[in-house]
């Protein structure tokens, strides 16, 4: 019987997010193997790899998405695969294309999502209030999303996982795209929610903003978790030469 | 907190806005108003047209009942020498064509929805002594081309063009998500993949089905007084369910295409094959087939069948063929002697003549009706192949223009006939005159209409076998939308 | 070897590893040769049925004893419509007219025993013919293999990496056209080939010629409605700006056209030309007999009401030829006003086959084929025509013999050679040549038809050269 690793190793912190020697095949495909991390609270997990070594696929297991094939995942302690609502009602993603429905406006967009995400009806203004905060202009809110650019999509993404107030995020990519001070103000926010004790677990290859912002750093490799270690105890090493040696191996 | 019912109603606002903001919400529902308004008119007024001509009919029935009243007061009353052609106290003549009589079909309340089998067979028929061959034979005058057109009905729009407005408004409900890129965003929410399908059919068939269904039932209420009452409510129930149900088959056709099909463009090519199939190849297959099954016996030997028995009887009664005219020169004749009258051998020869005819024909007669009801038969049994057969039959059923109500009509004609006969035989045999009192007797044909309950069962099980197709399909959607690969 | 072929070619392939030609073309095949196989059976029977009902029905009529004429106009003869040979393609009105007339003394009547009488409800659904699978299933098919065929070139981006090679869009755009045309020519052609011996064979072997002219005629008719389709479905793909778009378009377009335009059209005839209704018509025309027979008779005899004791029965046999002539006007006035509006009707419509291929088309078919109403008409007025020759003949005969005998009229019995006096019916069907003349609006439209969509096509390819 698989345990949770918080319980097999009796640490205080519960993990948010947790996967335990996760497998996931497609047909002969291997996508991933025998994977096992966790994310706490007020921890920044920064998942690194080239396309296709199965991050998204593990970000997907944690959505709900797919099953793995062996091993399991867990969020906030419960199985995904038994309480999938219950799971998704506590973590927020934002992928890495946030795409909306384009004949609304940002507004109505994050309306939709943050009802069905919540459960609970919101009033306007705390809603425009999320908009702002996640750094849309005001005036852009009522406008139709599909003059929006992708950095105004991605705010409104990053407005909705904050209306759920969500105890973990799932963040693919985030900062592809966009330019050094939308990347860096999306920074500031992960801090303050990682400050606020969210568990956020994000794919990137943005190895600059890993080292900076990250609490720890995995790499992955063709399916399998070949790295997993504190950024504080990257020391004076760069992470790219890390990063590049674990590839090349 | 969790509440699926408030994530359905969630789901169906946010739809209601997507589709009212993309505009199809207003294409579909104009276009599809447009077309039942006009199919709507259109029924209307044929029904209205079969009204009046029916009225028009018992109109005229009375009117010459009246005359032939005076007619036979003048003669009896030496006014006026009586007309050999169209003398009012001979039975001979009063049975076959003086006094005009007509067996009528009348419109069902529902008739304006579905125009069915009215525009080629007869609502009425003038009935006398003669053969059935003489009237019964008749079909309403239409131009050939246009029947074989087909006509713009509101059935017509329910049986092929609706499947078309369900196809095509949601035939993507989720490919259109997953294209659009916001299906994980979506799904990523707590809310069931079931449910956000749920919700978007249900605004598309509320939209639809207020179109198509509600304001045209609605319409017909207000418009036709037969309709007010248990028995109309029911009617317009019926209707409305039948056409529930078909739209829901579409649906859950539309659902399990989209939740299987990789792309789009693939699964409305299946859906588009899908529509060919049912709603075009199969109905006209099962045409075919039940037509190749139970094929109808030979008219031209029917033709010939009559033609030879026509001869035989003028053989048989060629001396009262030849007789002379004597009594066309010769006005005395023509008046009844103690309320006798002798009819004239040659119009006796034609009376018994005729009924030779048909009493000889009635087997063969009957052989048309066997096979014809054997057809319809194979066509209930495995229409349930197709629903677009089902809910077409139903809706002619419940309008009162489907075969059966025709079949039963000249059945009951043909009943009438007889009975028309029957006040004449005893007349004309014995040489009875006619009386004024006859003229009050003369049978008058009297519409039988077919138990509600009849009705109702055939009705009902058309519903049931559209329901059952929309379930075990909804239930296939259902098992796709399980597997449904959201990565 | 020039580029719309190699471009054609390369369709070809395309379209033939893909799976969509193979299940919408199988349909469609099947149905076809289902249609065919079936239709041939059908014609033969009844064609020889109905042969052996009409020399029946003569030899009865040679074969009547002595008795007076008047009696054997009451037995009278049947004549029975034949089978085109070509109704195995198109059965065209068939369901909806009759095939059996009796003719007899006195009244005009119409022909008979409409199969859709003895047939459900399902029937109004359609009867399946290769000309219902190639009027209604064909353009589908086009529009099935062809509607990705410029988008879906232009959203892949091949389109423009063919134009950089020095290829017109003109040039590609026959090349797709030759690819479809080859697809339909690989499925149709077959089938017209088997469709050959059958209809040659049903042919009466003195009509083989014409027949043979009659389905090529046909197949003509069909290539050309077809290839308005292929560039119907070209042009839109070209026009469209993503694949999809052309679908759904292509798709509304085959309903409204194929489907709906034909019933509103229908409609519209309907309104534009009514016809009067069974019991109207019935009405109208006895009290026009009514009024010319008393006219006649009142000219003829005196004042009086038709065989009333005014006339003595020495001229019964005069009387009876004076009351039937008398209706032959009457009649033919009646009968053509109402064939008149038919025709009409159908030429109202006709003219929408400008906007409809299928609706010129269709008329088109059934003229070819023998099936239309023209044929239907040409057949009611010859029986007529053999009707009158009977009742003329007969009056003649009571007139000569008969009124001479006074009281005894009705004792006069006329010799058996008077019966093979009467003629057997012949009916000849009109020859193709006369089928086309009638049939020029309909060849002008589809041609017309033909000739826009291939211009349209060129202007929407023009539009969208630079891929």
């Amino acid at each position: 019987m698989l345990m949770s690793i918080a319980a097999e190793k009796g640490t205080a912190i519960a993990p948010a997010l947790e996967a335990v020697g996760v497998s996931k095949s497609f047909g002969a495909v291997r996508a991933l193997d025998d994977v096992s991390l966790g994310v706490r609270p007020g921890e920044i997990y920064c998942l690194l790899g080239a396309n296709g070594a199965g991050k998204t696929t593990l970000i997907n297991l944690f959505l709900g998405f797919l099953e793995p094939t062996s091993g399991e995942v867990w969020v906030d302690g419960r199985r995904v695969r038994q309480d999938p609502l219950q799971c998704k009602r506590f973590v927020a993603y934002i992928p890495e294309q946030v795409m909306l429905y384009g004949v609304l406006s940002g507004y109505e967009n994050l309306r939709y999502f943050a009802e069905l995400g919540t459960g609970e009806r919101h009033a306007r203004e705390p809603l425009l209030a999320l908009l702002q905060e996640a750094g849309l202009e005001p005036k852009a809110a009522d406008q139709r999303v599909s003059t929006y650019s992708k950095g105004m999509r991605q705010k409104v993404g990053i407005a909705i996982a904050l209306a759920k107030r969500a105890r973990a995020l799932l963040l693919d990519e985030p900062t592809s795209g966009l330019d050094p001070s939308a990347a860096s103000e999306f920074s500031a926010l992960l801090e303050k929610a990682r400050a606020d004790g969210v568990a956020i677990l994000t794919t990137t290859h943005d190895l600059f903003h890993a080292q900076r912002s990250g609490t720890r750093v995995g790499i992955m490799r063709r399916g399998r978790l070949v790295a997993d270690l504190r950024t504080s105890d990257l020391g004076t090493r760069d992470l790219e030469s890390l990063y590049l040696e674990h590839m090349s191996a | 907190m969790l509440s699926p019912r408030k994530d359905l109603l969630r789901v169906v606002r946010h739809e209601l806005r997507v589709l009212a903001a993309d505009r199809s919400l207003w294409v579909v529902s104009a276009l599809l108003v447009l077309l039942c308004a006009y199919a709507l008119a259109n029924g209307l007024d044929h029904s209205r047209a079969r009204d009046r001509a029916r009225a028009d009919a018992l109109l005229e029935q009375a009117a010459a009942s009246d005359a032939l009243r005076a007619s036979w007061r003048r003669v009896m009353t030496r006014q006026e020498p009586p007309d050999p052609w169209a003398n009012p106290t001979d039975p001979s003549l009063v049975g076959s064509g003086l006094a005009t009589r007509y067996a009528t079909l009348p419109t069902a309340p529902l008739a304006p929805l579905a125009l069915g089998q009215s525009d080629m067979l007869p609502d009425s028929y003038a009935v006398t002594t003669a053969s059935r061959v003489e009237f019964m034979y008749d079909s309403e005058i239409e131009n050939p081309w246009n029947l074989l057109t087909g006509r713009f009905d509101l059935a017509f729009v329910i049986t092929y063009l609706l499947p078309l407005f369900v196809l095509g408004w949601s035939y993507n409900l989720l490919a259109s998500e997953r294209e659009q890129g916001t299906l994980r965003l979506l799904l990523s929410q707590p809310v069931r993949l079931g449910a956000v399908v749920a919700a978007k059919v249900a605004v598309r068939a509320a939209v639809l089905g207020v179109g198509c269904a509600a304001l045209p039932l609605a319409a017909l209420l207000a418009l036709g007084a037969p309709l007010r009452g248990p028995a109309g409510l029911g009617l317009l129930a019926g209707a409305g369910a039948l056409i529930a149900a078909y739209a829901l088959f579409w649906f859950a056709l539309a659902v399990l295409v989209d939740a299987l099909a990789r792309s789009s463009a693939l699964g409305a090519l299946v859906l588009v094959s899908s529509w060919v199939l049912l709603v075009l190849v199969v109905p006209v297959a099962l045409s075919l087939g039940a037509a190749l099954a139970s094929p109808a016996p030979s008219r031209a030997e029917l033709a010939t069948e009559t033609r030879t028995i026509t001869a035989q009887s003028l053989a048989r009664f060629a001396d009262e063929f030849g007789s002379d005219y004597r009594h066309v020169h010769d006005p005395e004749l023509l008046l009844p002697k103690n309320g006798r009258f002798e009819v004239p051998a040659r119009l006796r020869a034609f009376f018994r003549a005729s009924h030779e005819l048909d009493s000889r024909l009635e087997l063969a007669l009957a052989a048309f009706d066997t096979q014809l009801a054997g057809q319809q038969a194979i066509v209930d049994r495995l229409g349930v192949l197709s629903p677009a057969i089902v809910v077409h039959e139903a809706l002619a059923a419940l309008a009162g223009n489907g075969t059966s109500r025709y079949q039963q009509f000249q059945f009951q004609v043909a009943a009438f006939h007889a009975e028309w006969r029957r006040f004449f035989q005893p007349r004309i045999s014995e040489g009875l005159a006619i009386t004024e009192a006859d003229l009050d007797v003369l049978p008058r044909f009297v519409w039988v209409e077919q138990a509600p309950a009849s009705l109702a069962k055939e009705t009902l099980s058309s519903l049931l076998a559209l329901l059952a197709a929309a379930a075990l399909v909804a239930f296939a959607a259902r098992r796709a939308l399980a597997r449904y690969p959201v990565a | 070897m020039n580029a719309p072929l190699l471009i054609a070619r390369r369709d070809l392939t395309e379209l033939a590893r893909g799976g969509r030609l193979y299940w919408m073309g199988g349909l469609l095949l099947v149905l076809l040769v289902t249609s065919l196989a079936v239709g041939w059976q059908r014609q033969r029977e009844s064609q020889g049925e109905r042969a052996r009902a009409q020399a029946l029905d003569y030899a009865d009529w040679l074969a009547q004893p002595e008795r007076h004429p008047h009696d054997a106009a009451h037995q009278g003869m049947h004549v029975f419509k034949p089978e085109a040979a070509l109704s195995i393609v198109d059965p065209g009105i068939a369901p909806y007219v009759g095939s059996t007339l009796w003719l007899r003394a006195h009244r005009q009547t119409e022909v008979k025993f409409r199969p859709a009488q003895d047939a459900t409800g399902l029937m109004r659904f359609g009867s399946l013919s290769a000309a219902w699978v190639l009027q209604l299933l064909g353009p589908l098919l086009v529009i099935v293999l062809g509607f990705a065929a410029l988008s879906g070139e232009r959203e892949q981006g091949t389109l423009r990496q063919t134009l950089s090679l020095g290829v017109s869009m003109r040039e590609v755009l026959w090349g797709k056209a030759l690819a479809l045309a080859a697809m339909l020519a690989l499925l149709l052609v077959p089938a017209g080939l088997a469709a050959a011996p059958a209809v040659l064979l049903s042919a009466e072997p003195g009509a083989r010629a014409d027949a043979a002219l009659r389905l090529a005629g046909l197949a003509a008719a069909y290539a050309l409605y077809l290839t308005a389709f292929v560039f119907l479905v070209l042009a839109v793909s070209a026009w469209a700006t993503s694949s999809r778009l052309s679908l759904v378009c292509l798709l509304g377009l085959w309903v409204a056209l194929v489907l709906v335009l034909p019933r509103l059209l229908a409609d519209a005839s309907r309104a534009w030309v009514p016809s009067e209704s069974r019991r109207e018509f019935d009405r109208h025309l006895g009290a026009d007999l009514g009024a010319a027979t008393q006219q006649a008779w009142t000219d003829r005899f005196g004042a009086g009401k038709p065989f009333g004791s005014g006339v003595p029965l020495s001229q019964w046999g005069a009387g009876l030829r004076v009351h039937d002539q008398a209706g032959y006007g009457v009649m033919d006035r009646h009968f053509d006003a109402l064939w008149d509006s038919y025709a009409r009707q159908q030429e109202l419509q006709g003219w929408a086959g400008v906007l409809s291929p299928t609706i010129a088309v269709r008329a088109l078919s059934m003229g070819l084929a023998g099936t239309d109403f023209d044929e239907h008409r040409a057949f009611s007025t010859a029986a007529e025509a053999q009707r009158r020759l009977m009742q003329d003949l007969i009056s003649d005969d009571l007139v000569e013999h008969a009124d001479g005998h006074g009281e005894q009229h009705f004792t006069y019995r006329a010799a058996r050679e008077l019966w093979a006096r009467v003629p057997p019916f012949e009916y000849r069907p009109a020859s193709a040549e006369v089928a086309l003349g009638r049939n020029l609006q309909s060849v002008a439209l589809l041609l017309g038809a033909a000739v826009f969509w291939v211009v349209i096509a060129h202007a929407a390819v023009a539009r969208r050269s630079h891929g």
